[in-house]
């Protein structure tokens, strides 16, 4: 059953996106199948796994249960903004910890935890793993993702 | 037999066999560049959904499809009887000893036996269409009586399943030596209970997928599929469809997870090929987590009536199992898992045991494998029979388990369940693990606390592994349509490195590293100068996969061989470039130079292209630097450890904390420690997760699931898990190229058992004894209620 289309006008990685879309079409379909930006992932389609996660205004949030029209206006970002040939330094922290097996929820954790940094508190271990359960890891047990969202929390600018 | 390898690690460049190297796979995963299959959208690509039924057993009276094609962009329709004249079932890569083969086909031809099952497929332009399409279906179902369990399934009025069976009993496979009769009326004491494992889902991040593409007239096939083992699914794939397996290309570029719930086809992936083939557009499949839930195969759930009776001393003397999987509708490629029976002497060394593993069939969503396949659910019965002879005995369990290890100068170790323990000391593990976590502070501690009526409880499992197969000669003899072995080509490249082709696609194991590892070692070459392509079947020499802790294995043996004879020509090449006997040259960072005078030397690039060209070559050898090998196993290594466990519990609610976890374990020669940990911390947090939380919940009288999503099925966050300690001895395996056990599926092994043995040891006062899993608040508090109410 089409559906009549709607225009939404937003901000995707810093660049300007005008498109019309069906009113279901959710924000991370969106970005995935309309944008190409397959750097975010689908895990559940229901707010739990976080493997949807990206920054809208700057918070992290779940792409699978927000409509693409509802993001009119915002500014949305996704892994391939920090994308260069050189590793951004989260997406270094996450190597060189081993704090990702599958790869498939990294782009999820690298974007919270951008945001964490954004917020430039200090935040100990135990509050860490608060922070960080909206995102799920099936292969690591997060032992590794600890350790790479600490260091690059603690990194000099 | 027992060396211990004491190279310090710091001594071991990043890039050779035993560095802690990065992840090759890295740069384009944390940029989110991994091309899973959803990743992927071609031109005029359409859309499947599959109506699955809502009952656990239904007769399927009638389907009305008229109004879902009459939705536009609605491209396909298929019924089962569009599907049960051109498609064959679906084949099981490893049969059940003795079993009769249940194989479904991809759409059931009256009766559907699971809540779940497709029923009818939908193709149309997009997804959100092809549902539509499904709600818009008329199925008229007549549910049938179900059974939700193994006792019901075995109760002499239950309806059968398979009528052509007579039976809901699968197969009854016994194993044994000694005799456990005679052990058990010998015995001090003997303990014995039904111990009930819990139903989980393996749940990896990406649901299974695939995306197929059918060029017709040219006849091609080609499958991208988020498996474990292409090589496999492409012959499963040619058998369904029946097509030739020549035309079926199957690439795995990147997977999200797989750990053996994507080993083999589903009814799905055949579906989808067919819509694909008709339409002659390609059409893609993403499971979502509902479907998931429902129709991915699921693990582990099995009922174990066990006894064990050991002599005063603590010395076990016998041991049986019989044990019952809830194997669900039918088989799955790799259901029911195995190794309950195999393994189930673990680390200790009696000679009366009997096991027997019983397969039913009931109305679930089929088991299939999931690291460990089998071996969780045998540790766990096992060890807490074991802590329960200890505790009657009043023996310490670390003196008790002392007293009963196979020792290594009993090596090789022949078991009753028919395994062959290649090497190991398995005591020296467990004596690490308890000097690690303090044993003996921890139980000073725990009498203080006792009297200020707080509850700490210390508990240790410990495990033997099989990991590999004991050769492709083994596996045929079991009827397996798979062999042991790996095979590679090693090419070298005009940059002066290899390609390395391997069909084991990444599924997160970290084997683009670690075979990056062994080549460059075997070699001569900096890792940076090998590149591994994989999992794709076209280019790739036939393979088995990613599985049953075997893939590094057998696939450091075929690098090994293949790496050794281009090393060897390239050898040879330059002795005639440099006009030097081949005797004096080595090569070593990608260049090839006299051990005596290093001024006299070739790159590996030049090398390489002279013989590309084929200019200046000595008498006889052939342009090219390349070769294929393949390597087999000659026996299963075998990887041990042991699991400890400290935690506190509160009687009065039954809430208790894991206050400390460690894992001393042995996997032989390292190939990377970092990725090596990253295995043993993935594996314990599912074993923790397993049981601690998860659980696939039937209800007993609707016979469907009750928690089939994200939200209800708790798989650990973050937030949840403990800090996992790990510590480890290098035992070299005798029976292995470079000494190397396998370690993904270890970390599943123990822990359940380690934290239900803690927390019977600190309710000791209480007298609790633990016999299912999960083991949450709820029933921790039960047990202690119904002590008391003993009392």
């Amino acid at each position: 059953m089409t559906q009549t289309l709607i225009d939404v006008r937003l901000t995707v990685n810093g660049e300007p996106v005008e498109r019309a879309v069906e009113p279901r079409r959710s924000l991370v379909d969106f970005l995935r199948h309309d944008l190409g930006l397959t750097g975010t992932h689908v895990g559940c389609e229901q707010g739990v796994c976080g493997m949807c996660t990206v920054l809208l205004d700057g918070e992290p949030i779940k792409s699978c249960i927000m409509l693409a029209v509802q993001a009119d206006g915002a500014e949305i970002t996704t892994i391939e903004a920090l994308n260069g040939e050189e590793l951004h330094p989260a997406q270094r922290a996450f190597k060189e910890a081993h704090g990702l097996q599958c790869g498939y929820c990294t782009p999820a954790f690298i974007l919270t935890s951008v945001a964490l940094r954004e917020r430039g508190l200090d935040i100990p271990r135990e509050e860490l793993k608060e922070e960080l359960a909206g995102v799920l890891c099936r292969c690591t047990g997060y032992q590794n993702i600890l350790t790479a969202v600490e260091t690059y929390l603690a990194a000099d600018d | 037999m027992t060396d211990v390898v004491s190279i310090p690690e710091t001594e071991i460049a990043p890039g050779r066999v035993g560095g802690r190297m990065e992840r090759v796979e890295d740069e384009r995963l944390v940029r989110g560049l991994g091309r899973y299959v959803d990743d992927l959208d071609p031109p005029r690509v359409v859309h499947v959904a599959f109506a699955r039924c809502p009952y656990p057993h239904a007769r399927i009276a009638s389907i009305d499809a008229s109004q879902a094609r009459a939705i536009e962009g609605v491209l396909e329709v298929l019924l089962p009887d569009d599907v049960l004249g051109r498609t064959g079932p679906i084949s099981i890569l490893r049969p059940i000893p003795e079993a009769p083969r249940v194989m479904p086909y991809a759409l059931p031809r009256e009766i559907a036996l699971y809540e779940g099952q497709p029923v009818v497929s939908v193709c149309a332009t997009s997804r959100a269409i092809a549902e539509d399409a499904v709600a818009a279906l008329d199925i008229d179902y007549e549910p049938l009586p179900h059974l939700s369990d193994v006792e019901k399934a075995l109760a002499e009025d239950a309806p059968i399943l398979h009528p052509e069976l007579g039976t809901n009993l699968l197969v009854q496979n016994p194993r044994g030596d000694g005799n456990p009769e005679a052990g058990l009326a010998e015995s001090e004491v003997v303990v014995d209970d039904r111990f009930r494992i819990n139903r989980v889902s393996g749940l990896p991040m990406e649901t299974r997928a695939i995306l197929a593409s059918y060029v017709p007239g040219v006849r091609e096939l080609e499958v991208v599929a988020s498996t474990q083992a292409p090589h496999l699914f492409r012959k499963q794939l040619s058998d369904s469809l029946r097509f030739p397996e020549a035309d079926i290309r199957v690439t795995t570029h990147d997977c999200g997870g797989a750990f053996g719930l994507k080993l083999g086809i589903f009814a799905e992936d055949v579906l989808v090929c067919l819509h694909a083939m008709d339409l002659g557009r390609p059409a893609k499949w993403v499971e979502d987590r509902m479907e998931f839930f429902r129709g991915a195969t699921q693990a582990r759930e099995s009922l174990h009536v066990a006894r064990m009776g050991a002599s005063s001393d603590g010395t076990i003397l016998a041991y049986t199992n019989h044990y019952y999987v809830d194997l669900g509708a039918h088989n799955s490629p790799m259901g029911s898992p195995m190794l309950s029976s195999l393994m189930f002497q673990g680390p200790y060394s009696f000679t009366h045991g009997y096991v027997e593993r019983n397969v039913v069939l009931t109305n679930k969503v089929p088991v299939g494998a999931y690291r460990g396949y089998g071996q969780p659910e045998g540790c766990f019965v096992r060890e807490l029979l074991l802590d329960r002879i200890a505790r009657k005995l009043r023996i310490d369990p670390l003196e008790i388990r002392r007293r009963n290890f196979i020792r290594p100068d009993q090596m090789p170790w022949q078991t009753p369940g028919g395994a062959k323990y290649d090497s190991g000391d398995y005591q020296r593990c467990m004596e690490m693990a308890a000097e690690t976590i303090g044993y003996g502070e921890a139980r000073e501690r725990q009498r203080a606390l006792r009297d200020e009526g707080r509850y700490l409880g210390i508990g240790l499992a410990c495990y033997v592994e099989m990991t590999g197969y004991p050769g492709s000669k083994f596996l045929g003899k079991h009827g397996a349509e798979y062999g042991a072995h790996e095979g590679v080509v090693v090419r070298a490249n005009r940059s002066g490195g290899v390609d390395v082709y391997t069909g084991v696609p990444p599924i997160g194991q970290s084997t683009e590293t670690a075979f990056t590892q062994v080549a460059a070692t075997v070699i001569g070459l900096d890792a940076a100068k090998v590149r591994v392509i994989a999992g794709d079947t076209q280019g790739t020499p036939v393979n088995t996969g990613s599985f049953a802790s075997r893939t590094l294995i057998a696939g450091s043996g075929a690098i090994e061989r293949a790496g050794r004879e281009i090393r060897d020509k390239a050898l040879r090449v330059a002795a005639f470039m440099l006009d030097v006997p081949v005797d004096g040259l080595e090569l070593a960072d990608s260049v090839i130079s006299s051990v005596d005078d290093p001024e006299i030397s070739v790159s590996f690039a030049d090398v390489a292209i002279n013989a590309f060209y084929g200019h200046r070559l000595p008498e006889g050898e052939l342009p090219g630097l390349e070769a294929t090998a393949y390597y087999d196993p000659i026996s299963s290594a075998f990887s041990y450890g042991t699991a400890a466990a400290l935690v506190e519990v509160d009687p009065e609610t039954g809430e208790f904390s894991l206050d400390r976890f460690l894992f001393v374990h042995d996997c032989g020669r390292q190939v990377n420690p970092m990725t090596v940990e990253g295995q043993l911390h993935g594996g314990i947090a599912q074993a923790l997760g397993a049981a601690l939380f998860e659980e696939l919940v039937y209800d007993g009288d609707s016979g469907q699931l009750i928690n089939g999503s994200m939200i209800d099925y708790f798989m650990p966050t973050t937030a949840d898990l403990p800090k996992i300690e790990l510590d480890h001895t290098e035992v070299l395996s005798p029976v292995t190229p470079m000494g190397i056990r396998g370690i993904g599926e270890s970390g599943t092994i123990p822990p359940g058992a380690a934290v239900a043995n803690a927390l019977c040891d600190a309710l000791a006062p209480f007298e609790v004894d633990i016999n299912r899993l999960p083991l949450t608040a709820e029933y921790v508090w039960r047990l202690v209620a119904e002590s008391r109410a003993h009392a």
